[in-house]
């Protein structure tokens, strides 16, 4: 941990989240599950609280992972991995196969070590000097955004979707029709205009913000902030805040529907526990178009002073066959959120149209 | 055990680019394959603003003429976090931009590979550490 940081530039959501916990009810933890909060001196675990008991999640962290959504095939049922796992090359993306490459027990299985760097490497050679041409698009690493330059918590788990099965459920039909006429929509109108862009491009919201809040690609960094009655979670992709009442308070009318759904808090001993409904018909999550009636339940627990233990399951009757659940580890950071501030520089919205005005043009003259 | 793991897991991370890497936008649909650019230019300016940094540079051309071209990178956050500040390219750096021009003909593109005039990669850092 040698980040060298910027002055001092908080999160602007998180300073408007403020004012917000100045108003929390002060009775409010009388509301609390009476028997959630345990006696903070009596607490064995080195971890962090607040005033009135409660495990503090306030902090930056980082949810960067190396750990894959959907377990590799070869790994089978396996959910973990032994630390000689990984010493014999398991791991990530090349799951449990790396051990029978390396010469042993053969036996490859499904999948295959390193099928996925084959296949990237296969594409787009420059035919004048043999070697790969540049991609177009920058260089990561020159940006620092390799998944290798983030800070990412350890973990021995061989997929975030956890279970014997470490995949995604089946869509059920009508999901697989609302993705397949989803798709069919794009491929004719995709280029109409901005609102047929995709939502992350609109800088409306991430695909990975959720919930569930998963890793985000690169600036997998979020800050949570803790008040009487209120935590709130603030994810630097792409500049929301997820402000979840902890009070007791019931949820939004049925009808009131929010791209990230109406959150609500309670304690379960040292575990905040976040019941998200009301969601939109509007948004993917893992590629699935999901339906109002998704209920998300994620369980932050605070498992020592630097890591945060995330826990999800996803109920969306409409779009998969049975309710999913996922894993991950939260590691904390030494550096300051940083506003991302999407729409102001999102000069790419009108490049694209441009570029894509620019090719009609084109094909309609060659006609 | 906390240690050792932490050096297993980096040990391996080349490996695990498990993690998925999404451009803000579909690059390809902006730039246009069939035009690589090759620029040689000094910067004049340096956006550092999301979702994608611009990198601003005077470009002369053959006949003494001064072109001014912008290049798309990356979110400049993690280079932030990295170090990096405004000040890491100054104006008046003389860069060389390997890349493709944009679809639409303007003097736009995206940099696929920043050098400086000694050959040395821009930004480039190694690899961070799990912890």
């Amino acid at each position: 941990m040698n980040h060298r940081v910027l002055a001092s530039t908080l999160a602007a959501a998180v300073l408007l989240a403020a004012p917000l916990f100045a108003q929390a009810p002060a009775a409010s933890t009388k509301t609390a599950p009476a028997a959630a909060v345990k006696t903070p001196a009596a607490a064995a675990t080195a971890i962090p609280r607040t005033a009135d008991g409660h495990p503090d999640f306030s902090g930056v962290f980082s949810n960067a992972s190396a750990v894959p959504v959907a377990r590799p095939a070869n790994c089978g049922t396996k959910e973990v991995y032994t630390p000689e796992d990984l010493a014999a090359g398991m791991g990530g993306a090349r799951g449990c196969g790396a051990a029978a490459a390396g010469g042993g027990r053969g036996g490859a299985g499904r999948g295959g070590a390193g099928r996925g760097a084959a296949g990237r490497g296969a594409a787009n050679i420059d035919p004048e000097t043999g070697q790969p041409a540049l991609q177009v698009h920058y260089d990561v690493s020159q940006f620092g955004l390799d998944a290798t330059h983030a800070t990412r918590a350890a973990s021995l788990r061989t997929s975030i979707i956890t279970g014997p099965e470490g995949k995604l459920p089946p869509l059920t039909p009508e999901a697989q029709k609302r993705q397949a006429d989803l798709r069919a929509y794009n491929a004719q109108h995709q280029w109409d205009g901005p609102e047929s862009r995709p939502l992350g491009e609109r800088c409306i919201m991430w695909p990975a913000e959720g919930p569930p809040m998963m890793p985000e690609g690169y600036n997998s960094d979020l800050q949570i902030s803790q008040g009487p009655g209120y935590v709130a979670v603030t994810q630097e992709m792409i500049h929301d805040t997820r402000i979840i009442p902890t009070d007791g308070r019931p949820h939004l009318p049925a009808n009131v529907q929010q791209w990230f759904g109406d959150p609500r808090g309670h304690w379960e001993g040292d575990t905040l526990v976040v019941e998200t409904t009301n969601f939109t018909n509007r948004t993917t999550l893992q590629q699935a178009p999901t339906t109002d009636k998704m209920k998300v339940t994620e369980r932050f627990t605070r498992v020592d002073a630097n890591t945060v233990k995330y826990q999800f399951t996803v109920d969306d009757p409409g779009t998969w066959t049975k309710p999913w659940s996922g894993e991950l580890n939260m590691t904390k950071i030494d550096s300051p959120l940083y506003e991302y501030a999407c729409h102001e520089g999102n000069y790419g919205m009108a490049n694209n149209l441009s570029g894509q005005r620019a090719v009609e043009k084109k094909a309609a003259e060659q006609k | 055990m906390r240690k050792t793991l932490a050096v297993l897991v980096a040990s391996v991370g080349l490996l695990l680019s498990a993690a998925p890497m999404w451009a803000h936008h579909a690059f390809a649909s902006e730039f246009d394959e069939k035009k690589p650019l090759k620029l040689h230019g000094v910067v004049t300016k340096w956006e550092l603003v999301n979702p994608h940094s611009w990198i601003h540079l005077d470009v002369k051309n053959p006949d003494g003429t001064v072109t001014a071209w912008t290049i798309e990178g990356g979110s400049p956050n993690a280079l932030f976090r990295l170090g990096f500040t405004k000040n890491s390219l100054p104006e008046g750096t003389e860069l060389i931009i390997e890349g493709y021009q944009a679809k639409d003909g303007a003097n736009r593109g995206v940099g696929a590979k920043l050098t400086y005039m000694d050959g040395k990669s821009l930004f480039l850092k190694p690899a961070g550490e799990d912890k």
